[in-house]
């Protein structure tokens, strides 16, 4: 998974109205659309709200210029484990339904029905939007100012502080990774091949590993010593200068929001209310 | 077992964050207080690098493939499961937040899970095996076995609770894979501390019953 982070961030790099938005007001409309999506009931209109989302999701794309082939294997990457849930939920529904019908009947009483269906998809679409947002979110700004951006918002400072350190050797590690990767593949060790008696390829990739906890480790001591001769101590603060948004940025974040706030209301009205 | 957005309702996933965020105040407080000075900055490389070995394939029978969560390590080699809590966190924000792999609204039911279950149960299943069996790497294994299983057990029982899993298959089918998986992390998480003791036995918090 790090070896892709350094992808991400060259795509984060990139320069469009969406990049060049204020790191805050990203942040508060991925959430705010993932919290609105979540809240939304599992009822027959998730699917209208979920157009409402997904068309808000496609015009930031678009606006974005985040490539698409590379925004839906991103998201592509993350579904296996949701989705493997949802497999689960239609072969054995937690809630019995009340007169369900039954599709296909497989050996061991093992019944898949309609309405397991219908409920995995409504999960499974919101499941879907939410990704998809945090991959735009990711896509279109930088790492560094996603912190910046949360200290804005009123993340306390330790954990910022602590963020951002962590943050800046994820590159660190993330390029040594790629280095023991290559080492690895030029003595032809791969540590699922079967060829190799299992025992050993147990106790390689055990060193690999621990070699680099104990890198990280004496990385962490050298970092800590290093930051203690240039003052660092237990007040260390990490200071953000104010910046306020401009009007552009207070324009996207009002008609975005206006949409995750009101969306789901109007939708959830629009089509239970009778007539 | 990163529980994704919308598998658990909203309401049951704020009370998930309030308990993360209880044991994340805590281990900040077990940082400040019990590490030698203020080791705040080696606890956050360190998270970095557990991110990274998170990243290493390690191999399971049957052609599936695993990793390391690393819980149960950090909670050994450091000595208190406020160590995994934290690092656990930091790494599950990360996770979370830049690659979507867990959700945001159920980040702290995976906190819970991966951070205070797999290291309070990985911490404390070490020490309780270590005076009964006096042996570092069989204790060291089991512990990481447990700390693999209890946390996708609970997994489970919260997908349950949220409606979103059955209970007796859930628990069956996560029990099953994760056993398997864990007997994995046991060996590695063994080798690794092997490796510890060996070259670093001074970062080791109790290092007893380790082979001169």
């Amino acid at each position: 998974m790090i070896e892709d982070l350094f992808e991400i961030e060259r795509l984060a790099y990139g320069d469009s109205p969406v990049h060049r938005l204020d790191a805050r007001v990203k942040i508060v409309i991925a959430f705010g659309a993932i919290i609105a999506l979540v809240a939304y009931p599992v009822h027959g209109s998730v699917y209208l709200f979920a157009g409402v989302m997904g068309a808000l999701l496609v015009a930031l794309l678009l606006a974005s210029r985040v490539p698409l082939r590379t925004f839906l294997l991103r998201v592509g990457a993350i579904l296996p484990f949701g989705l493997s849930i949802l497999v689960f939920q239609v072969l054995f529904p937690p809630v019995a339904f009340a007169s369900p019908t039954v599709l296909l009947a497989l050996p061991l009483g093992v019944e898949i029905t309609a309405e397991a269906l219908a409920k995995a998809a409504m999960i499974g679409v919101r499941f879907v939007l939410c990704i998809g947002f945090i991959v735009l979110l990711s896509s279109t700004t930088r790492l560094q100012d996603l912190l910046t951006g949360a200290r804005r918002l009123g993340f306390p400072s330790e954990f910022t502080l602590i963020l951002g350190m962590m943050a800046r050797y994820l590159f660190v590690f993330g390029q040594m990774f790629v280095r023991v990767m290559n080492a690895l593949a030029t003595r032809c060790f791969d540590p699922l091949d079967r060829s190799l008696p299992y025992g050993y390829r147990l106790r390689q990739t055990g060193y690999t590993i621990g070699t680099m906890f104990l890198r990280s480790y004496e990385q962490g001591e050298r970092t800590y010593t290093a930051m203690l001769c240039r003052g660092y101590g237990r007040d260390a603060y990490l200071f953000v200068p104010k910046k306020p948004l401009s009007r552009g940025d207070w324009t996207v974040l009002a008609a975005c929001m206006a949409v995750v706030c009101v969306g789901p209301v109007a939708v959830f009205l629009f089509s239970t209310l009778p007539g | 077992m990163h529980i994704p957005d919308s598998f658990i309702p909203i309401s049951q996933g704020a009370v998930y964050w309030l308990i993360a965020l209880v044991f994340i105040a805590l281990s900040l407080r077990w940082i400040r207080n019990e590490m030698s000075e203020e080791k705040v900055p080696l606890v956050a490389v360190l998270a970095a690098g557990v991110f990274a070995l998170q990243a290493f394939n390690i191999p399971v029978t049957m052609g599936t493939s695993g990793h390391l969560v690393g819980g149960a390590l950090v909670a050994i080699v450091l000595g208190s499961p406020f160590a995994a809590v934290f690092v656990l966190s930091l790494v599950l924000i990360v996770q979370g937040v830049l690659f979507g792999d867990g959700g945001i609204t159920t980040m702290g039911a995976n906190i819970v899970n991966m951070g205070v279950i797999g290291g309070f149960v990985g911490y404390y299943a070490y020490h309780g095996l270590l005076s009964v069996t006096k042996n570092m790497f069989a204790s060291a294994a089991g512990a990481a076995w447990l700390a693999c299983i209890v946390p996708a057990l609970a997994a489970a029982l919260e997908l349950w609770v949220a409606g979103t899993f059955p209970l007796e298959a859930g628990l069956a089918g996560m029990g099953l894979y994760h056993a398997l998986i864990g007997v994995v992390e046991a060996g590695i998480t063994a080798v690794v501390l092997g490796l510890i003791a060996n070259t670093r036995p001074d970062i080791l918090e109790h290092a007893e019953g380790v082979p001169a």
